[in-house]
Parts: structure tokens; C-alpha cells; sequence
């Protein structure tokens, strides 16, 4: 309505930097804790899912003000963090499980008939049983 | 290139049709602004948020409905949409911002009289779907608006230390064998056993501690809400929060509740920190639950 909203694509800077007045020694996790977890909630038109946000957040770690949310949405980062679990040794297995398997991938397809046995980057050179010949073209 | 050079950038009045560039309905509510609404109190004046910088260039006023004021700021629509928007607040950085600037006007609004909070982005296609949504649950803004009323939301936190096993008892106090010498296996489960315990018991007397704060602090508060504890490493915190909660006392209730905590932590000893947060604008105790 007023202000100085610039034309469509007029580049408006919206949070300049003396735009905060706020008290910015609050705690930014007691912030975000309140303001995302607590006052009233009715519904929007413009639906921002705050969920995504603290997602994203906890990810981050800024804060974990929401961990039953964030359960229920299959976040558990917590429980695998070497740092913060027993359990983690097991996830630290499955990763490794990963990484062979995606290896194994890898060697197949290499298998499969690529001209290129040094592989891609960092990987030590493949020297794998070289059938290529025979296959048929395509 | 030649057919849309930038718009001034002084839409002070909304002429229509005035500005260039791509059509926006400007015979319609204006599609290129939204409302942003950030908390709900009885009454403010215009002059009452003036100070306030919001989220945008625009002035931060004053909409009243149903008998009550909301306080609201224009921000422009294409920043504001649902994808711009959550991926703006998906950068912790623009999350923090975004959250300083509400709650800087949260709080000047409730330095005006008693104000109910709204949750981060509470937005509307402009005042009039900001009014009916919000005239919709007036019932609820009474309401809330009765219960903080006169009142503030201290926040309190008890943590324990990790550094607060104390003295270690399983440890000899000659020093530890090397992993050479005899016995140094055996010395080594008698230790861990020790730190173990310690472990146990300082989580323990730490958990007693929050209970003993929280029943104390609630008896003089009006209204009492535990928050969900902050997980270890949130904020590089090292200690572990056994409480995090929020006491709804009336404002003239701070020397009440600092002279409790001092009292609280005097009895809790060493290994548990209490520590507090406060005045807030009752957010806590917006809500039903």
C-alpha cells in the first residue's frame, strides 16, 4: 500500500539490516522454540508449513524444541549421531553397507562395458575381467 | 528489454494501473502485497507501533476487528508466497531475522497493553481475509487475551553439568596405571565403573533439582507450561536440560521470582545451573495448551 515496495522485480530489500530493532540478546532457541511452537495459530491463507522450517532447523541443530514433530515425521537424527547414541554404531554399519554396495554398483556397471576402468574420481583404477569385446553392440 | 523498465520505486498511494510491468489486478485487492499479522491486543493507536520495523519498508499498523486491534504490516506478495517464504525461513539466517523482527514487534505492541502472540507466519491475501479469519476465533483472542492480561512469561531452565560427576571416585588418586602396567585392565573397569556411577548419580540429582524448581516456581506463578527440553548440542549447549519451562507471573512478579531461583539454586549445590529468561511477552500462554 505505502512504503517503498519497488515495481515487480524492483530488487525491494526487505530486511535491511537496521530493520531489527529486537533485542538480540535473546536466545535465538528460546525464540524460535515460542514463536514457531507457541502463540496462537489460526488458520492462514498463505500456509507456510512450519514444520518443514523446524525440519530444516533441528537439521541444523539450532534448537530442538519440537522432537515429538519431529518423530513423527521420520527425523531421528539424534538417535544415530555418534555423538549422542549408542545405536549410532549400528547406522555407522549400514553406511558403510552403503558405500559397498553402491562400490558394487559401480564395479557392475563398470562391467557392464565402459571404456573407462580408471573409474571416476578418487576411485583407484577398476581391473576387472575385460569382456567388453564380446558384448554385442548396441 | 525495451518493454518493462524498473518501476519507480514510490507506490506511495496505489494509483491504478499506474505502474508498468507484468499485469497485477490492481482493480481487485492488491495481489502484490499480503498481510502480515503478528499479534492481537485490545487496542493500539497508530503512533503506538510506529517504532517498530517489522518485515518490510511498510509502516507497521494497527486493524481493527471484531472489537480488537490486530496488529499487521503489508509485505510484498512475491516474497511472501508459501515456496518463497518457506525457503526463506529455511535459511537459518533469514529464519533468525525474520524471528528477531517478530518478535521486536511483539513486544512493542505489548508494551501498549495486553497482547496476545501470533505463531511466525500468520499471513492473508490482504485486510479483509486478515479480518474475517480473524473475527472467525475473537472468542479465542478474548479469551487468551483475559489470561495474559497484567501478566508475563519468565522462562526457566535447569541444567546439569557434565563436568559435575564431581569427583570422579573411581579414580585413584595416584594416578592411573599406564596401559602397560599390571593391573592397568583391571584399574581401567574400576574407573569406568566410578565414572559410571557418578554419571548416574549427578543425572539423578539432577532431575530431582528440576522437579523441586518446577513445583516451586509453579506455586507462584498463575499459570505454568513445561516446554520441550532443548536436545544436548543445540546451540554447541554442553550440559543437559533436564527443565525448560515458563511461569506466567504478574508483571510486578520479578523480584519474586529472581529471589526464588536465587533460593533454588542456593539448595541444588554445584553440577546444576538454573538460569532464566524474562520478561517475555506471554507466548507460552497464548494457546489452549
Amino acid at each position: 500500500m505505502n512504503g517503498g515496495r519497488g515495481g515487480p522485480g524492483g530488487g525491494v530489500e526487505v530486511w535491511s539490516e537496521h530493520s531489527v530493532p529486537g533485542p538480540s540478546a535473546t536466545n535465538l532457541a528460546d525464540l524460535l522454540e515460542r514463536i514457531l511452537d507457541k502463540g496462537i495459530v489460526i488458520a492462514g491463507d498463505i500456509k507456510v508449513d512450519l514444520l518443514d522450517i523446524e525440519l530444516l532447523t533441528i537439521r541444523l541443530r539450532l534448537f530442538i524444541a519440537s522432537v515429538d514433530t519431529a518423530k513423527k515425521a521420520g527425523i531421528d537424527w539424534w538417535e544415530t549421531d555418534p555423538a549422542m547414541s549408542s545405536r549410532a554404531a549400528r547406522s555407522e554399519l549400514l553406511e558403510e553397507n552403503r558405500r559397498l554396495r553402491e562400490r558394487v554398483e559401480l564395479l557392475e556397471a563398470v562391467e557392464d562395458g565402459s571404456d573407462d576402468p580408471d573409474g571416476e574420481d578418487g576411485l583407484p583404477p577398476l581391473r576387472l575381467r575385460t569382456r567388453k569385446r564380446e558384448y554385442p553392440r548396441r | 528489454m525495451t518493454d518493462t523498465a524498473p518501476a519507480p520505486a514510490t507506490a506511495h498511494d496505489r494509483p491504478a494501473a499506474a505502474q508498468d510491468g507484468p499485469a497485477t489486478a490492481h482493480d481487485r485487492p492488491d495481489r502484490t502485497v499480503a498481510t502480515w499479522v503478528f499479534a492481537v491486543g485490545r487496542a493500539y493507536g497508530a503512533e503506538d507501533l510506529a517504532g517498530a520495523a517489522g518485515l518490510s519498508a511498510a509502516p507497521v499498523r494497527p486493524l481493527a476487528f471484531a472489537g480488537l486491534t490486530a496488529v499487521v504490516q503489508d509485505v510484498p506478495a512475491a516474497l511472501f508466497g508459501r515456496e518463497a517464504l518457506t525457503e526463506r525461513l529455511s535459511d537459518p539466517g533469514e529464519l533468525e531475522r525474520c524471528a528477531r523482527a517478530h518478535h521486536a514487534v511483539v513486544t512493542a505492541a505489548a508494551a501498549c497493553g495486553p497482547t496476545v502472540p501470533m505463531a511466525l507466519a500468520t499471513l492473508y491475501l490482504g485486510d479483509e481475509r486478515a479480518r474475517a479469519a480473524l473475527t472467525a476465533d475473537a472468542g479465542r483472542f478474548r479469551t487468551a487475551l483475559e489470561r495474559v492480561g497484567g501478566r508475563v512469561e519468565w522462562g526457566v531452565k535447569v541444567y546439569a553439568r557434565p563436568d559435575a560427576a564431581g569427583a570422579r571416585p573411581g579414580v585413584p588418586a595416584g594416578g592411573v596405571p599406564g596401559p602397560d602396567a599390571p593391573g592397568a585392565g583391571r584399574a581401567y573397569l574400576e574407573r569406568m565403573r566410578g565414572v559410571q556411577r557418578a554419571r548416574e548419580e549427578g543425572r539423578s540429582s539432577a532431575l530431582r533439582t528440576a522437579e523441586e524448581v518446577h513445583a516451586a516456581l509453579s506455586a507462584l506463578a498463575v499459570a505454568a507450561r513445561r516446554l520441550r527440553p532443548h536436545g544436548p548440542g543445540a546451540s554447541g549447549e554442553r550440559r543437559t536440560q533436564v527443565l525448560n519451562a515458563a511461569y506466567l507471573l504478574p508483571e510486578s512478579g520479578a523480584d519474586r521470582i529472581a529471589a526464588a531461583v536465587e533460593e533454588l539454586r542456593g539448595r541444588a549445590g554445584a553440577g546444576v545451573d538454573i538460569e532464566t529468561s524474562g520478561p517475555w511477552v506471554p507466548y507460552s500462554f497464548a494457546g489452549e495448551a
